[in-house]
């Protein structure tokens, strides 16, 4: 096809820029935010801490902010949970009003009836479900969308809610860090088999995107060789894998290692895990109308 | 009864008449377009094809956009038509990302101007008027259901009378346009798409589009 066009809108592989432009870049934000404070309120229920607990509610107040600095009605908002039937947004939306309201009371009953310990655990076991759900949900929102093939993959959710896990347990080691636990090992192991996984995830999501279509497999090149890949190297596998596996796996050996270096650690997870949600999102394009050669 | 096009390509001379016809019956801002021209080719020379499509939102019979708005402000009348409410639309944009075609634009700039540091136009000053955009909710083709819905109080039948059938349609110099009802088997487009074999705008999306093109 020839390169001189009247104009090219729809005529080559166009990117999406409605959730990455501008405003799209508060989506990206509270996808992200709401991955960790999901993974993050899942791995502190686990270890009882009520501080990491705490932090989650607070990212998903940040999620919340960055949602609304997305929108260009906010104050419409409450409209938001219209059509959990269909939407994945509506349905979202709900999920982290959900996660607010069981965490908050979770929150009290540990910090002021710590004896109740049905209670506690009832409503930790119902906060985690939208604390899940919260997680996993804007994975679904993005896969949901068949009209750009990189993200119309099954595996998608699963990377994200990886992705916000991975977050949210290396956010618990810097809390348990100050606070001097006795769990830190423990946390280690679990962080160490969540990034591997992480790593595997996102190279199985790439390998398959090239099998899936020509526009997936155009968005593949453009993250790992193209415009791109800046964002892709140095952001996810960098600072989101390569760092954070290097760390956990010399702690693994070295049982001393510094905090420093374990807070590098955390820090460059929660880059990395920022910069694969731009990643994703930015790698979107749509398929051309016009048949191309 | 759902209102649907047929789109016929040879016909089509490239005109932007369609286009410009849509801006003056909407009043649409600068930088919005309720429809385009896709203008390509194909092949190599000399066997060279010029490729222009008329394209707006489809009205597709299984949209996608109504079903990822969280809201209801995209919503789908009886007649096939969707449309999107302006007081229930927040701006998330998400309708815009799923639409496979691209046939929705956000109007942002509520003070965007054709002539920057000049007055209004005379028509920019009526449109502010007659026919309102809100700014910041996403805006589309709406298959000029005004004309549709006062002509047919009126008694008359979009398609086939001038006052209720879409301003592109009426306004095609070649008369490459079809409108109608394509739950009427008996109708002029029904005739025209089944005669000449028209096909869906990229049916692998899957979402039954109310426009058909003929080849």
């Amino acid at each position: 096809m020839s390169t001189i066009k009247p104009f090219d809108f729809m005529v080559k592989y166009q990117q999406q820029k409605d959730w990455i432009d501008g405003r799209g870049n508060f989506i990206a934000f509270a996808f992200f935010l709401g991955g960790i404070a999901g993974g993050l309120f899942l791995a502190a229920a686990y270890f009882d801490n009520l501080l990491g607990i705490f932090i989650a509610f607070l990212l998903t107040g940040l999620m919340g902010v960055s949602y609304m600095l997305h929108l260009t009605h906010p104050m419409r908002f409450w409209r938001m949970m219209s059509k959990p039937g269909t939407s994945w947004i509506a349905r979202g939306f709900t999920f982290i009003m959900l996660f607010g309201f069981f965490t908050v009371i979770t929150m009290i009953l540990m910090q002021w009836a710590p004896d109740a310990t049905a209670a506690i655990t009832t409503f930790k076991v119902l906060a985690g479900i939208f604390a899940f759900a919260q997680s996993i949900y804007t994975g679904f929102a993005v896969s949901y969308v068949s009209a750009i093939k990189i993200w119309n993959s099954a595996i998608v959710p699963i990377l994200f809610v990886t992705c916000g896990i991975s977050g949210g347990l290396a956010i618990l080691l810097a809390v348990m860090m100050g606070q001097d636990s006795t769990n830190i090992a423990a946390l280690e192991n679990i962080i160490r088999v969540v990034l591997i996984a992480f790593a595997i995830i996102v190279a199985v999501y790439l390998w398959n995107a090239t099998y899936s279509s020509t526009a997936a497999r155009d968005a593949v090149i453009r993250l790992i060789g193209g415009a791109l890949a800046p964002l892709f190297w140095i952001g996810v596998f960098l600072f989101g894998i390569l760092i954070p596996v290097v760390i956990s796996v010399t702690t693994y050996w070295v049982h001393d290692a510094s905090s420093g270096l374990l807070i590098f650690a955390v820090v460059s997870e929660i880059i990395g895990g920022l910069a694969l949600r731009f990643a994703v999102l930015k790698a979107g394009v749509y398929t051309p109308l016009l048949p191309a050669e | 009864m759902r209102w649907g096009m047929a789109i016929e390509l040879k016909r089509c001379v490239g005109c932007y008449e369609c286009v410009l016809a849509c801006k003056a019956e909407h009043f649409l801002p600068p930088d919005i377009f309720w429809n385009r021209l896709l203008i390509g080719e194909q092949g190599k020379y000399p066997q060279v094809t010029k490729l222009i499509y008329s394209v707006r939102c489809n009205h597709c019979a299984d949209p996608a956009c109504v079903k990822v708005c969280p809201t209801g402000a995209t919503q789908q009348r009886e007649d096939g038509i969707v449309w999107v409410d302006e007081d229930k639309c927040v701006g998330c944009r998400y309708c815009m990302v799923a639409c496979p075609y691209q046939m929705r634009s956000m109007y942002e700039d509520g003070k965007s101007q054709y002539f920057p540091g000049q007055e209004l136009t005379e028509h920019e000053k009526i449109g502010k008027v007659l026919y309102p955009h809100m700014p910041g909710v996403v805006t589309k083709c709406v298959f000029c259901k005004e004309r549709i819905d006062a002509g047919l109080a009126a008694g008359l039948t979009p398609g086939v009378d001038r006052e209720a059938t879409p301003a592109c349609v009426i306004s095609c110099p070649t008369k490459a346009i079809h409108f109608g009802d394509l739950d009427d088997p008996n109708s002029e487009i029904n005739r025209v798409i089944k005669e000449k074999h028209g096909h869906s705008f990229h049916p692998e999306f899957d979402t039954q589009p109310s426009i058909s093109y003929i080849d």
